[in-house]
């Protein structure tokens, strides 16, 4: 949850100088294929970049999505920035596209399209699945200092992360934060808790669901207000 | 030497001298060994041959003598000698047959009762020949024979006594038996000693009484007589008639001598069971025909009854038997009906304070596995649930100090009855202790009840009672303080009252004050009363403050109104944010001079008039002349000075005039105008409560017989509802911090820790104070989570981790 609004502010400044340091030691360290892939992510970095900003912005990633064919609310959008460890919402710097291109080895627009799939099959992976999980949330925080997000956006990006793996629970549980008045807003360890509730309890009877242990206070309220149902 | 045999014969006793110190002489030898034999005499028979003891006094000098002899002889140089007696061969072969003839004889003789006609001397000299010229087999066998057919016409004579005869024949030949035993066992002596030991045959006084059993206790035709015969007469001094005690108690030594075993077999196994039986029976009568404390003095009764039987004639070690067995069948097995026996039962005996009657169920009941488990659980339940009607029942709550004063009768008539009836029993001190945690905490105003209580008798409820009165009754309410799991609650009842008390001046003893305060502080701590301390500071450094203005600033007043103003420290009282209402301006003016005073005195601070929590002394001219000083609160005060202006005033123009918050309003209102005898308002329309288009007037018409009315306000003693949650909704604040610093505490120290511990080691550290809510303590521990405290394991998500 590292997101100091002054990191952000510099790295606008830094990066074109480390840009061209890091060009001249790949020059000389590597071959000529891969500085040659590395001129086409950049050439298609500026394609869809805001000149003035250096960055692409959300008409840049809107522009993008369209070459893609596919929404910009699709989760493999989010799928993507997490590749990328975008850390702004709405944006992606040319050290994130780099990093995240160059991992995927996608130079072109065809290519990036080709790997789509490729990218969720691997981001489906649990192992790598929690981390994306939690990576939704933190995208999404974009003030500073904030920890916690409102219950209208979360319902939102439940849907958009969890929605089609566990549908009922997602369904239920976006029934229970909209009708409950106890919480306005929702934070990290209660977002994490409800991926470790969907993995671990048996659905829809709860029957391993215990009070005892250490679950976030909104998930028993939401289990005593699925079972009062 | 002819010799007497019979015991009461003076005679004998030299005689026995002479004999035995005959055969000592030419026997040095044997000198340890005969004084040996006639020790055991004396031990032995110690009653029959009381003159014995002459005797052993004999040979003990003789003894005493040859000792000395010897002595003197050693020192001499054994030139003394003492030759070792030389018995003369017997040859005559028929020797034995005619010895044993004689001592057959003398046994028909002893067995008859014609034992005073044979010689001691002869019989054992006789026996003791036979015995050293090993006939000692003949002798035995002859011994066993003879004695045998003697008990087998015992036996007839016995079998053929008639109904209650029975027992004194078999107590008569009893002890005639034991007359001739003695007798033979003291002419058989030498045999008895030598012989029986070293051909381990059985001693002749135990073989008689074998002989006995066998012949005469254990026949078919005597064991089952003598054992229906015993029980019978149990029965029937069980039924309460009167039984000869003396011949129960010799039978029953009579089996006793026989071997224990035969006591438990011939009679006391049957006894018990017989016992079982009947008190089986007769438990069902009672418990069917009397009401439970009848049915305990009669089990007591017989309880006792059986004790004092065993005392009179049973064996001591039967005691524990046979009150277990009145134990199991007349308590144990009834007990649990006993103790819930519709309208005499345990708890009709606690409701009527029966000390009596639960003092012998305590008694009893504790003689029986369970029996005082069963009476804890049944008192209990029964002060849980008086318990919780009183605290729940709506009647109760409209006087809190009637309440309080209930509690604490319920108390003392429980401690009452644990201290008489229950012999101050642990147990049920704690039984009563948990039942009054129980309940007490059930109702959620116990808190601020106890603390009415407190508020009342420190006011009035005291006065001109003794110190030591005093001490109890706050003694007492500490106890159910102690009770409290809220305490922090309380507290904050406690310093809303103290605050009254001190701001209007109304406690009736400071040392009181304090002494309850210091109570509280032992059993709470520092913390918990440095606060209401902090009230009494307040109210002295006030006092000296007002001197202060006075001497100061008293030229300048001149006969503008007096002021006393208490300062309190921000944070140590109960303040509540209200909104200053108007002063007259008579009144400002004093007071706005104050203020120039005190912040002239004190740099930096900042003053807040707190109108709800003043009075004021006002003096009141009425329509025929007559005067009164009334006593007021500073709101009333305000609402009367707008009737020096004008008459007729509307509720809504008062409510603008002063700027009264509207609930304070209509409280003051009332009291001024619908309390009969200090009514100094009159209102239009009449009625008893204050609406919005009231019009109040000055009622001229005012009369009184004092000259100071004190015109108190229509308090809801009570806290409102809304004041209610609001005070609930200020402690739940003050513990949000309370429980996050006890987590902070136990994560700082433990580092890891599962979510379950957390909440009972939080839990422990404030029970002190009140019993947090584990929700709660979730709730506080996810807020921590969130500002970065404490993080969840990665894997094991029961456990929190600290982060420094």
């Amino acid at each position: 949850m590292r997101r100091g609004s002054s990191k952000k502010g510099s790295t606008n400044s830094t990066t074109t100088s480390t840009n061209s340091s890091a060009m001249d030691l790949f020059r000389s360290a590597s071959g000529k294929a891969a500085t040659k892939e590395l001129e086409r992510i950049d050439q298609l970095f500026y394609k869809y970049s805001n000149e003035s900003s250096g960055m692409i912005d959300p008409e840049g990633i809107e522009y993008l999505c369209s070459d893609l064919e596919v929404e910009h609310t699709d989760v493999r959008i989010l799928m993507l920035a997490w590749k990328m460890q975008a850390e702004k919402q709405g944006y992606f710097t040319l050290e994130e596209w780099r990093k995240g291109l160059k991992a995927l080895h996608a130079d072109a627009i065809v290519k990036l399209k080709k790997v789509l799939p490729e990218l969720e099959n691997e981001v489906r992976r649990p192992s790598n699945y929690v981390d994306f999980y939690s990576y939704a949330f933190r995208y999404c925080l974009t003030e500073e200092k904030q920890k916690s997000i409102d219950i209208e956006s979360i319902c939102e990006l439940l849907e958009l992360v969890l929605g089609s793996q566990f549908p009922q629970q997602v369904d239920l549980y976006i029934q229970y934060l909209k009708t409950q008045i106890d919480y306005k807003v929702i934070n990290m360890d209660q977002w994490m808790g409800f991926y470790r509730f969907c993995n671990e309890i048996s659905f829809p009877d709860f029957s391993n669901y215990d009070e005892e242990l250490a679950w976030p206070l909104i998930l028993d309220n939401f289990v005593d207000w699925v079972k009062s149902k | 030497m002819p010799q007497n045999l019979d015991p009461a014969t003076p005679s004998l006793a030299n005689a026995a001298i002479c004999s035995i110190a005959a055969s000592l002489i030419p026997e040095p030898k044997n000198i340890a060994f005969i004084e040996a034999d006639v020790k055991v005499i004396t031990a032995n028979e110690s009653e029959t041959f009381e003159k014995f003891r002459n005797i052993n006094l004999g040979i003990n000098r003789t003894e005493i003598d040859i000792k000395f002899e010897l002595e003197m002889s050693s020192q001499k140089k054994k030139n003394f000698q003492i030759e070792a007696f030389k018995h003369r061969v017997v040859v005559d072969p028929k020797y034995a047959e005619k010895t044993w003839k004689i001592l057959e004889h003398a046994i028909h003789e002893i067995y008859n009762h014609n034992a005073s006609g044979l010689s001691f001397e002869e019989l054992y000299r006789n026996a003791y020949n036979m015995v050293l010229h090993k006939f000692g087999e003949k002798l035995y066998t002859g011994l066993v024979s003879t004695m045998t057919s003697h008990l087998k016409e015992i036996a007839l004579s016995i079998e053929a006594s008639q109904g209650a005869l029975f027992l004194e024949e078999l107590e008569r030949k009893w002890t005639e038996h034991n007359k001739a035993l003695q007798m033979i066992r003291d002419i058989l002596m030498y045999m008895d000693r030598t012989f029986i030991p070293s051909t381990h045959k059985t001693p002749v006084h135990e073989l008689g009484l074998n002989l006995w059993r066998d012949n005469i206790v254990h026949t078919i035709k005597i064991q089952t007589r003598l054992r229906d015969r015993l029980l019978e007469l149990v029965q029937r001094e069980r039924s309460g008639e009167v039984i000869d005690r003396g011949l129960m108690r010799n039978v029953i030594k009579m089996l006793m001598d026989l071997g224990s075993s035969v006591y438990q077999e011939d009679f006391e196994k049957p006894f018990l069971r017989l016992s079982a039986d009947f008190y089986r029976g007769e438990s069902q009568l009672f418990i069917e025909s009397c009401d439970c404390g009848d049915y305990l003095k009669k089990a007591e009764k017989r309880l006792n009854e059986e004790i004092e039987r065993v005392s009179h004639y049973l064996d001591a070690k039967s005691e524990v038997k046979i009150t277990n067995v009145v134990e199991k069948e007349m308590i144990e097995s009834q007990m649990t009906r006993l103790v819930h026996m519709e309208n005499s039962g345990l708890v009709n005996m606690l409701m009527n304070d029966k000390y009596d009657d639960l003092g012998r169920m305590y008694n009893l009941f504790r003689r029986v596995p369970n029996g005082l488990s069963l009476i804890r659980d049944v008192m209990t339940s029964h002060i849980r649930e008086t318990g919780k009607q009183l605290v729940t029942d709506p009647e109760r709550l409209k006087d809190p100090v009637d309440f309080v004063q209930r509690l604490l009768d319920e108390k003392d008539k429980n401690d009452k009855i644990i201290h008489l009836a229950f012999n101050n029993d642990k147990m049920f001190q704690n039984a009563l202790n948990s039942s009054f945690e129980h309940f007490i905490n059930l109702n959620v105003r116990s808190p601020e009840f106890i603390s009415l209580f407190v508020d009342d008798k420190l006011r009035k409820g005291l006065k001109g009672v003794s110190e030591e009165d005093v001490e109890t009754v706050l003694d007492k309410v500490m106890m159910l303080f102690r009770y409290l799991q809220e305490k922090d609650v309380f507290e904050k009842y406690y310093k809303q009252h103290l605050a009254k008390r001190l701001l209007s001046n109304k406690s009736v003893s400071e040392d009181a004050e304090r002494s309850l305060i210091l109570k509280l502080k032992t059993e709470c701590g520092y913390q918990f009363t440095s606060k209401l301390e902090g009230m009494f500071t307040d109210i002295k450094t006030s006092d000296d403050t007002m001197q202060g203005f006075y001497a100061a600033m008293g030229q300048e007043l001149g006969d503008s109104p007096s002021l006393a103003v208490h300062i309190l420290t921000t944070g140590s009282w109960p303040t509540q944010l209200t909104t200053t209402c108007n002063l007259p301006p008579e009144i400002l003016t004093v007071c706005d001079k104050f203020k120039t005073y005190y912040l002239g005195t004190h740099n930096g601070r900042r003053l807040t008039w707190q109108t709800n929590m003043g009075s004021a002394d006002i003096k009141a001219t009425f329509n025929k002349g007559q005067k009164h000083e009334l006593n007021v609160s500073t709101y009333q005060m305000c609402v009367l000075m707008l009737f020096n202006n004008g008459d007729g005033l509307s509720y809504t123009e008062i409510e603008q005039a002063t700027e009264i918050p509207t609930l304070e309003l209509k409280r003051c209102l009332q009291s001024l105008a619908c309390v009969k005898g200090k009514n100094v308002l009159r209102k239009e329309p009449m009625g008893k409560d204050i609406g919005e288009d009231d019009t109040f007037f000055f009622n001229d018409k005012f009369a009184s017989k004092f000259y100071k009315v004190k015109i108190g306000t229509v308090v809801a003693q009570k806290e409102s509802e809304p004041e209610k949650q609001e005070t609930r909704q200020r402690v739940e604040e003050d513990r949000k911090p309370q429980i996050e610093a006890a987590i902070v505490r136990i994560m700082k120290a433990r580092r890891v820790l599962d979510h379950n511990n957390i909440v009972a080691e939080v839990t422990k550290q404030l029970q002190s104070r009140f019993l947090p809510n584990p929700v709660v303590i979730k709730k506080r521990i996810e807020s921590l989570i969130e500002r970065e405290f404490l993080e969840r394991d990665k894997d094991d998500r029961k456990l929190y981790r600290y982060l420094a």
